[in-house]
């Protein structure tokens, strides 16, 4: 068995010499354009995917290398789910799948991508007992711990074996656990951009007769680079943008998940240590709580965008030219070029700042398995393959998202400079990735007591009453939930 | 009508009552079931007795939101004083008058959502009105409307008025074109001008479309959902400035996940109907005898 | 007003004609402004969804009219969502509900309109204590019937089944044929007629003007309804059009010209049926009342 890995493994260094493409070379991919989807249909004798994981699809008789999970039921048919990624990225989806069945043979997925109405479809689907059995889930809003909870996803620590937890980076293996157990496989990650419409932020440059930038006009006059490092930079700089250019900031909340956004942004201990108190009402959440409503006050934040239920107001809102900057994840930058090729020449991106946790973020979006599937070792590989160094790989180069296996930064593409702005955050991306950790312990009731804090949240911004007194009031209401 | 002992008068009725059976009675029963119990749907109900009546009391959103349902009522006299006084506009033998009477009917068909959608593109706080009213001059600033709590409610109730105005508008014109010529030159005689007229012809002659109004809006303002979700989403305004019941309703049962509780609201609601309906039999039983 | 009717002279008669003149412009002015405000949001939605993406939505004073007009919008939003769908669900909803439902309902109102029968009263009063019964309120316990028992959900049926037969229409038809004479009804007796004969060939060409009414009032209903659609659709292209609507507004947030696209397409087929009976529409709704 080990003599014939070693032969195919030299047989593949031979093929990947040959082709030459394997040496991080010096050549200058200009990425202008990011769909370039032809590649992933390409059989993959070409790898370029470091030698350390055999990702080779041999066409002899042999194990396939990218079977990483024993087991797999025979004549398993599977559901996928997927979160709004359709029709983007329809064929990447479909030839992962095709890869898939041919590296697990006898295995049929059905692929159906959901989109605004995804959880109450899911929710739905569970209540009917038809619910899929693999699903991609959204970390960052925090739904993995929000199933998990309640029993209906598989205990991936238990299911998986180590050699494959290692591929992953541990702090995004180690998101969203319930009782100290794992529920999602990482799959794309995201990198916090602020968006920079350098027309309202710098202003229109003005140019002499011999070409050269003498200042700018009609913009706040501020530089790019000094866009600020840490959240408590912003409420100065909305001050400074509204006074200089009449606009106002757009920033939103999340809604949904407040009390996270505390712990990042306000290093605030939500909770006791023992589970049984709600800490949110600490001078720090007061200070958190209090920099937005200083905002409010100041007439410098768009307040429909600051509590808008849906993130795509924010980026409308930005994309109408109307505002100076906004946080989003350099994928969406096609959605601004694609509603505004105007602005889209103006756009500028820096690092989102950090909060005072000094933690940069959390995962985004992550793969799990129903609890109770009747094919728990054909979706864990399912999961598992769609979240593999190869196929996350893949997917970066055809958008502007960043894998969570360390192995994946190893490749070229991810040290060739590209000039794309949806790509600024490529370079750093590894740096970043690697240390996203989720420090927001598991909330009971999360619904309930995320609807008290943004009651609370809104009684301080919009109707005078001082951040301490809503915080420690919700605080209360949300001790009695825990109390039944 | 002779006397039957045969089934067929079951027969007849069967069908109708199978369906409002499942579909009405058994629903009830469970409501009152399930408001005593903690429900997800996604996993069995759970016994608790009062306890989601308890939360309920103590709840100040709810009360909010009685608070904004019961003023959402003001819809009813406003529709049906705007209302007459469009089908009185309209009820002349002008060229074109029905080219007008379908313009005015047009939100009524295009439906709530696509209304409200159109409202809330213009409400923007880079739309259409602020547009128009910075350029005439009326505001210095953007207003942003839907972000002002003490403006949402309102706002929302407008659409309502809106979008009943072309409905109500012919009822109360199909019941103006019953009223007989007569008893309108007969107020002229008796010296009556033009206002007048209508005051004491059409008004009273409009009593049963006045009543049909009245009933059919007052029930519908109690049982708003569609205009609040279209313009505020589902924040339900800034502090919660325009959630109606029904929509704190469907916030407990379809995003909070706790059908009990909106089982509970269901009944609060049941009552309050059933508070208004009997309020309206009376008033249409008046009705009948003063005719 | 001059009630006396003596032989005008041409001074006054000019006189006359002026101040008709004069009312008739000014009611023609009245009509228009109202008609503006009726209508300008759609105009300002279809200006909206002709604009190209280099020309302003957002300025001061709004800009009405797109100085690169361009259907590419329509094209887009055809393209990503099932518009067609969404019309031929919310025809076959509204159809398959209006024809059932006047059938069911009018075999209902049958018996309690002409018949006797034991336990007339009595379901008769329980019928009535469910029309109080809000329709939300039975949303919860349908969601768990659609998705647990009857299996029907994400499926038109869903929307259909509940509305069979509706405590509201059952009234209306019974008001409608109690107007009927006895005599008919003896006689089609008398001649050996079947019950359900004389019910569909005596009672119900009688009462075509209150079907007529009734059909419209429920299809009008069932298309704008959204609520239970929006909890029951979830396959896009099963969805009726307000749902698909509302849809298409949290999918296309970043791009309003879509949206108007959207909206636009939605309402047009509506306008022109509306247009093409639009009598029908005023004589079926006046008769609603009188009833």
């Amino acid at each position: 068995m080990r003599t014939k890995m070693f032969a195919l493994f030299v047989l593949a260094s031979i093929l990947l010499s040959s082709c030459a493409t394997a040496t991080p070379s010096t050549q200058p991919e200009t990425i202008i354009e990011t769909v370039v989807v032809e590649s992933t249909k390409l059989v993959e004798v070409e790898k370029t995917v470091p030698v350390e994981i055999e990702v080779l699809v041999t066409p002899t008789p042999g194990p396939n290398p990218e079977v990483v999970i024993e087991g797999v039921e025979p004549g398993a048919e599977i559901t996928l789910w997927t979160f709004w990624l359709s029709p983007t990225f329809d064929e990447y989806i479909k030839s992962t799948i095709a890869r898939f069945e041919e590296t697990y043979p006898g295995v049929k997925v059905n692929w159906e991508d959901h989109q605004a109405t995804f959880q109450d479809d899911l929710r739905n689907a569970f209540a009917a007992g038809n619910a899929p059995d693999v699903i991609n889930l959204s970390v960052g809003e925090g739904w993995v711990s929000d199933y998990a909870t309640q029993g209906l996803l598989l205990n991936l620590d238990d299911a998986v074996p180590q050699n494959v937890k290692d591929l992953y980076y541990p702090g995004l293996w180690q998101s969203q656990m319930v009782d100290g157990k794992n529920y999602q496989f990482p799959w794309y990650q995201g990198v916090a951009v602020e968006l920079i419409n350098t027309q309202l932020y710098q202003g229109t440059p003005e140019i002499d007769a011999e070409g050269k930038i003498t200042g700018y006009a009609g913009g706040a006059g501020l530089k790019v680079e000094d866009f600020p490092k840490t959240v408590d930079g912003l409420p100065d700089l909305c001050k400074t943008i509204k006074e200089k250019t009449g606009t106002l900031c757009d920033i939103r909340l999340t809604v949904n998940d407040l009390l996270s956004q505390m712990v990042y942004e306000g290093n605030v201990k939500v909770m006791s240590d023992d589970g049984k108190q709600f800490t949110f009402d600490s001078p720090e959440a007061v200070e958190w709580l209090q920099m937005y409503v200083d905002m409010v006050k100041d007439g410098t934040v768009d307040k429909t965008v600051l509590v808008t239920t849906n993130d795509r107001v924010g980026l409308d809102l930005f994309t109408s030219g109307q505002a100076a900057f906004y946080q989003t994840g350099p994928n969406l930058i096609r959605e601004v070029r694609a509603n505004n090729p105007a602005l889209y020449g103006y756009l500028a991106a820096v690092p989102a700042p950090v909060g005072k946790s000094g933690v940069l973020g959390k995962g985004l979006m992550g793969i799990s398995v129903k609890g109770d599937t009747s094919y728990p070792n054909a979706s864990i590989a399912l999961a598992q393959f769609f979240t593999n160094p190869k196929s996350m790989l893949d997917f970066s180069k055809i958008v502007a998202i960043y894998p969570s296996t360390p192995a994946s930064y190893e490749d070229p593409f991810f040290s060739t400079p590209s000039v794309a702005i949806e790509d600024s955050a490529k370079p750093i991306a590894k740096d970043i990735v690697s240390k996203y950790a989720d420090i927001v312990p598991t909330i009971p009731n999360k619904a309930d007591v995320n609807q008290i804090v943004l009651d609370a949240v809104q009684q301080a911004l919009f109707n005078n009453v001082p951040a301490q007194q809503a915080l420690s009031d919700a605080v209360a209401q949300a001790n009695a939930l825990l109390g039944q | 009508m002779t006397r039957r002992t045969s089934l067929t008068p079951y027969l007849f009725l069967t069908p109708a009552l199978l369906v409002i059976a499942v579909f009405t009675l058994y629903p009830i029963i469970s409501v009152v079931y399930y408001s005593f119990t903690d429900y997800s749907i996604v996993t069995p109900p759970e016994w608790i007795g009062l306890r989601n009546y308890q939360q309920l009391m103590k709840d100040p959103v709810f009360w909010l939101a009685l608070k904004h349902s019961f003023t959402y009522l003001l819809v009813t006299p406003t529709l049906i004083i705007l209302c007459m006084i469009l089908a009185i506009v309209v009820n002349r033998k002008l060229p074109g008058i029905n080219l007008f009477r379908a313009l005015y009917y047009i939100p009524v068909i295009c439906g709530t959502i696509a209304v409200g959608i159109a409202w809330r593109m213009m409400l923007d706080t880079n739309g259409a009105l602020n547009g128009l009213l910075l350029s005439m001059g009326i505001l210095k600033e953007p207003v942003q409307w839907l972000a002002e709590p003490s403006y949402t409610l309102t706002i929302v109730m407008m659409l309502t008025i809106w979008l009943g105005l072309g409905y109500y508008m012919m009822i109360f014109l199909a019941g103006l074109q019953n009223i007989p010529e007569e008893l309108y030159d007969a107020a002229l005689i008796d010296g009556c001008n033009s206002w007048q007229k209508h005051w004491y012809v059409s008004v009273p002659g409009l009593r049963p479309q006045i009543t049909f109004v009245a009933v059919i809006s007052s029930l519908a303002a109690l049982q708003v959902f569609n205009e609040v979700y279209i313009l505020t989403g589902e924040l339900g305004g800034i502090l919660n400035s325009a959630v109606t019941i029904v929509f704190y309703m469907w916030r407990q049962a379809f995003r909070l996940h706790h059908a009990g509780m909106g089982s509970a609201v269901a009944m609060v609601l049941l009552i309050i109907t059933l508070a208004f309906s009997i309020m309206n039999i009376r008033m249409l039983e008046r009705g009948t005898e003063a005719q | 007003m001059e009630l006396t009717k003596s032989k005008p002279s041409s001074a006054i008669k000019q006189a006359r004609v002026r101040g008709r003149t004069l009312e008739t412009i000014f009611w023609y002015t009245v009509l228009c402004l109202i008609a503006v405000i009726t209508v300008f949001p759609f105009i300002w939605v279809l200006s909206t969804s002709l604009k190209g993406p280099n020309d302003v939505i957002y300025s001061v004073p709004p800009q009405l009219f797109p100085n690169d007009p361009t259907i590419d919008n329509y094209r887009r939003v055809w393209q990503q969502l099932p518009m067609a769908n969404f019309f031929t669900n919310s025809i076959l909803v509204a159809a398959a509900t209006v024809t059932l439902n006047l059938l069911f309902c009018s075999l209902a109102a049958y018996p309690f309109a002409k018949m006797q029968f034991r336990g007339k009263d009595l379901i008769f009063y329980l019928l009535l204590a469910t029309f109080i019964v809000p329709p939300q309120l039975t949303y919860i316990p349908g969601f768990v019937l659609a998705v647990n028992v009857f299996h029907y959900y994400d499926t038109i049926f869903a929307l259909i089944f509940p509305s069979l037969a509706t405590v509201f229409n059952i009234f209306l038809m019974r008001q409608a044929f109690k107007t009927v004479p006895d005599e008919l009804i003896d006689a089609g007796r008398i001649d050996g007629a079947s019950e359900l004969r004389i019910w569909w060939s005596i009672l119900m060409p009688i009462v075509r003007p209150s079907l007529a009414t009734i059909a419209i009032i429920t299809f009008v209903s069932t298309w704008n309804d959204f609520l239970w659609p929006s909890l029951m659709l979830h396959t896009r292209e099963r969805m009726t059009l307000p749902v698909g609507l509302a849809n298409l507004q949290g999918m296309f947030t970043s791009d309003q010209r879509g949206i108007a696209a959207g909206v636009v397409m939605t309402i047009i087929p509506i306008l022109i049926v509306f247009v093409l009976l639009q009598r029908q529409f005023v004589r079926g709704l006046s008769g609603a009342v009188k009833g």
